[in-house]
């Protein structure tokens, strides 16, 4: 076995952010593991701070205490343009609004992500393609906003899986949908990830889609953080 | 072919076509007006020092060198200090002249200048430096009442070989000047074009011209009916008006003979070239008023840059932060934006260059046709260049102020659902 399949695909230990110093965490994590290709739902209600996680994962934040490794590598230890390289090539995302880049294509989409990747230039077209073309999207050169919101959700899923990465991090990818379209949505996202070999985390606050995980972890906002400690004493 | 920050940029650019279009119109008009500012200003220069020929002194008795310059070589008005024939041979006696050219104005046809003169007109004077006369038609007078026509003049009033035209007394557009119908000139030849101001004028001897007013001298005496030749001419019927001079290749002795005409209370002399650098250094100061109001449009169609583009920031802050999370650094966000600012000046500099070259060419045109004078509005490649790198330039630091904001776009507040 390879030294690169003994890390998990996301190692959290104590974890901890604050919107405000001096405030009660936001974050508070001990300890989160994801193995390589494990699915992890991690639910919460509204402001108990999935996205703010999803962001400090991504690097996009920085947490007030703790360590994020992705596969193996602190994302917080890096700066600048290596974390930006580093989330581009190890994590892709999923989110809501799917935040695709209009006025291009389906493959121009896909392969905007494969822009900032090692891999070699030549091969994006046909590795979109083959992407989208799984994904079901008959129609790559077509500009995203002209298809329909399930298109433009896997197509959202196409690009976060274009670089080959180790996690998936997808932020309520079924809210804009009809049940049954959060349903298929959500059994596509899942079904690529396993295919790619990614690991998945998917924040919602829909619990009923837990069962469909590997992982199940549950989020308190701060007031139910505090009302747990009241019940305790 | 794979996506690039290329793609992005101009893809961007296209998504607000109408913004993006306006916007490198705006640069355009600016590098335009000062491209074609700049090409003008050298361009009327050398054209009216191209239109001194190669004269070296301008002598004449005109209250100063620049009306002596402007009446007696560009046809503004006809001089009103004439010179008796007996001084000109004083003059030309006096002084070690390489060849002098008497000429008198003071008759037109229509809108055409009169130039009478002699022989030496044609040989010894060049239009332009190294441009020597060429008869398109036709051949130079050699007799009274034949009279050569200018290109522009021929084209202008519709003349040709075997026509006749009877002179009116006094330079073009003067009130109450008289036809001289006795006399009728006849047209003998048709100069090619030299792109100065001589290209709008006739010219005929200087007989021709005395007999003319040698005639209205004795009518007064005689009466209506006589008839003038050029054994009825006296000295007081022999006048010019100026005299082109040159010493040749005698450079040295230039100085010492205008100063010493200069020194002469009878004289003005002047040199035309430096003449004419004299009136565009007077002129100089409304250019630079010019120049400033066209460097004034410049810097606000830099701000227009900086508008179109800061404005755009707020709907393309998610387009920049989805970016950022798929692998792109702040500094390629930056670059991406300034790139996008540089392509504007790129366009905005090249699209006002050829609007300048065109309104040059339409100027060009208007003036050959309306003046006479050749000017041409060109710029050394260098010069344009210049003004496209510097248009870029400035593009760049007008786009630098939203290239700062896409750099410091947050990306998770960018990418928060709306509420």
């Amino acid at each position: 076995m390879s030294e690169a399949k003994t890390h998990n695909a996301l190692q959290i230990s104590g974890l901890t952010h604050r919107y405000t110093a001096g405030q009660t965490p936001v974050i508070d994590i001990a300890e989160l593991a994801v193995r390589p290709g494990e699915q992890l739902v991690l639910t919460g209600s509204s402001g108990s701070g999935k996205s703010t996680l999803l962001h400090l994962i991504a690097g996009l934040m920085d947490p007030a205490e703790g360590s994020v490794r992705i596969d193996g590598t602190d994302i917080h230890s890096l700066h600048g343009h290596a974390r930006d390289r580093f989330r581009g090539r190890a994590i892709g995302m999923v989110f809501q609004t799917h935040h695709l880049l209009h006025g291009f294509s389906a493959e121009e989409n896909v392969m905007a992500a494969l822009m900032f990747s090692d891999i070699p230039r030549g091969s994006h077209r046909a590795r979109a393609r083959t992407l989208l073309d799984t994904l079901g999207i008959p129609t790559p050169t077509q500009r995203v906003e002209k298809l329909s919101v399930g298109q433009q959700q896997r197509v959202a899923i196409a690009r976060a899986l274009a670089c080959d990465p180790v996690l998936v991090l997808a932020d309520e990818p079924t809210a804009s949908l009809d049940p049954e379209n959060a349903d298929v949505a959500l059994d596509l996202l899942q079904q690529a990830c396993r295919s790619s070999g990614a690991a998945l985390l998917c924040v919602t606050h829909d619990r009923r889609f837990i069962d469909r995980f590997d992982l199940a972890e549950h989020l308190n906002a701060p007031h139910e953080q505090l009302q747990a400690a009241l019940e305790d004493a | 072919m794979s996506m690039s920050d290329w793609n992005i940029v101009t893809r961007s650019m296209r998504s607000r076509l109408f913004s993006s279009v306006v916007t490198v119109l705006s640069v355009a008009i600016a590098v335009g007006l000062v491209t074609l500012l700049v090409s003008m200003r050298n361009a009327g220069e050398n054209s009216f020092k191209r239109g001194t020929g190669n004269v070296q002194m301008l002598i004449s008795k005109e209250p100063g060198p620049l009306p002596s310059v402007l009446n007696s070589m560009f046809y503004a008005e006809a001089p009103g200090n004439p010179i008796t024939w007996a001084q000109y041979l004083e003059l030309k006696r006096s002084y070690p002249f390489a060849w002098t050219v008497p000429t008198q104005l003071g008759d037109s046809y229509q809108d055409a200048p009169v130039m009478s003169t002699d022989a030496s007109f044609f040989e010894s004077f060049q239009p332009a430096q190294g441009v020597e006369w060429v008869v398109g038609s036709g051949r130079h007078f050699d007799a009274p009442f034949e009279i050569v026509l200018g290109s522009d003049a021929a084209s202008r009033l519709g003349l040709g070989l075997g026509d006749t035209v009877a002179l009116e007394h006094g330079a073009p557009r003067t009130q109450g000047g008289h036809t001289h119908d006795e006399f009728s000139f006849e047209v003998v030849g048709v100069l090619e074009a030299t792109g100065t101001a001589h290209d709008r004028a006739m010219f005929t001897s200087l007989e021709s011209s005395w007999i003319l007013h040698a005639h209205d001298r004795r009518e007064a005496i005689f009466g209506h009916g006589i008839v003038t030749t050029i054994d009825d001419l006296i000295d007081e019927d022999m006048k010019i008006t100026a005299v082109y001079a040159s010493l040749g290749e005698r450079k040295a002795a230039l100085v010492q003979v205008l100063s010493a005409l200069r020194r002469d209370p009878d004289w003005t002399v002047a040199n035309p070239s430096d003449t004419v650098g004299g009136l565009f250094s007077i002129v100089s100061n409304i250019d630079q008023v010019l120049l400033a109001m066209t460097i004034a449009v410049m810097l606000s169609s830099g701000v227009s840059i900086l508008l179109a583009l800061y404005n755009s920031m707020e709907q393309r802050r998610k387009q920049i932060a989805v970016i950022r999370v798929l692998g792109a650094s702040r500094k390629r966000v930056f670059g991406m934006v300034l790139t996008e600012s540089a392509i504007i000046g790129l366009l905005g500099g090249v699209v006002g260059i050829v609007l300048a070259i065109c309104c040059g060419m339409l100027v060009t045109s208007v003036l050959a046709q309306r003046v006479g004078i050749v000017v041409e509005p060109a710029l050394p490649l260098d010069g344009y260049l210049f003004i496209v790198l510097a248009s870029v330039a400035l593009s760049c630091v007008a786009g630098a102020i939203p290239a700062v904001v896409a750099y410091r776009t947050s990306v998770v507040r960018a990418l928060r659902p709306s509420m």
